[in-house]
């Protein structure tokens, strides 16, 4: 990789990568796109959040799913941590627990592309916690 | 809290959820001192002087999911643990600035761990947050502000690609003056 030490070089990067985002609608329209949100409290990143959310930050667009990817406050089930609440356009979200890359994994290729469940699920009825 | 990163993430979550549009992170190492301190300043909902006083009790949180709020009580004590201080000022309507002194000449000190990997997330998740980090040593300091970013076009955070050469930019840039560290200090 090319170095990147300044904002010139950073700045080129941009434009190289804006040819690239033009060809994909992205984030045109958020509520059809995979809604992605990682517990990141005390209790969260403490459990290793930042690795989940890299990988789903980085795995989303490569395998080609639209996705926005956020972080949220605790959802209360710090025991469960790292936690992840994935809604599917036109679905009620769902809580995932215990989730490390395999489990992660697993959620995007099993829920997320084909709709299946998959263990790890928190029951619950809940609204949602900024 | 293994690492400082890792209390900037929390702490930042914090303002995040106090509504924010500015946060501002600061990082300033005094090599003469022997002194790291690390502030986030944040022109959120701010606090009353009497939640500003139980911030500090592990037992209290406004969150009502559950009973404890370990955030700030964690910062305090790794802070204190090498001899630094927590001061936490507030005002309603205003906002809050949290800072924590940390001595770099006691090896308690934590490591600072993945900065940019965690800043990089931060921009990624909150793109409608004006985020300002700086880190200095002495009289070295790297400066990265999103609005600076935005002004040269540089908005393209999630991007996988943008992302990973911002967290090289930042990284760089840190390495570069992290060198001027005197060799004394803990923090690593």
């Amino acid at each position: 990789m090319s170095g990147i030490k300044t904002l010139a070089d950073l700045k080129r990067k941009q434009e190289e990568v804006k040819t690239q985002i033009d060809l994909r609608d992205k984030a045109e329209n958020p509520e059809s796109q995979v809604q992605v949100k990682v517990a990141m409290a005390t209790c969260g990143i403490a459990s290793g959040a930042k690795n989940v959310m890299e990988f789903f930050v980085q795995e989303l667009p490569k395998r080609g799913i639209g996705a926005v990817v956020t972080q949220t406050g605790c959802m209360g089930y710090c025991f469960a941590e790292p936690t992840v609440e994935i809604t599917i356009p036109g679905k009620d979200p769902i809580v995932f627990g215990y989730v490390d890359a395999i489990k992660a994994d697993e959620i995007i290729e099993r829920y997320i592309k084909q709709g299946e469940l998959v263990d790890g699920i928190i029951p619950q009825n809940y609204n949602t916690i900024n | 809290m293994v690492d400082l990163a890792m209390h900037m993430m929390d702490i930042v979550q914090n303002s995040i959820r106090a509504n924010a549009s500015k946060i501002e992170i600061d990082f300033l190492e005094e090599s003469r001192k022997a002194t790291l301190t690390f502030s986030v300043k944040d022109n959120g909902s701010g606090m009353t002087p009497e939640t500003v006083a139980k911030l500090e009790d592990p037992f209290f949180t406004s969150r009502t999911t559950r009973r404890v709020g370990l955030g700030v009580p964690f910062l305090k004590m790794s802070s204190e643990q090498t001899g630094g201080s927590l001061k936490i000022e507030s005002e309603l309507g205003t906002g809050t600035t949290i800072e924590a002194v940390y001595k770099t000449d006691n090896p308690d000190c934590l490591p600072l761990g993945d900065l940019g990997g965690y800043l990089v997330l931060l921009l990624i998740a909150n793109p409608g947050i004006h985020f300002s980090f700086c880190y200095r040593i002495d009289e070295n300091e790297f400066l990265l502000d999103t609005l600076e970013l935005a002004e040269q076009g540089i908005t393209e955070f999630s991007n996988n690609e943008m992302a990973s050469a911002i967290k090289e930019y930042i990284n760089e840039n840190l390495k570069e003056i992290f060198e001027d560290r005197p060799k004394e200090s803990f923090l690593c």
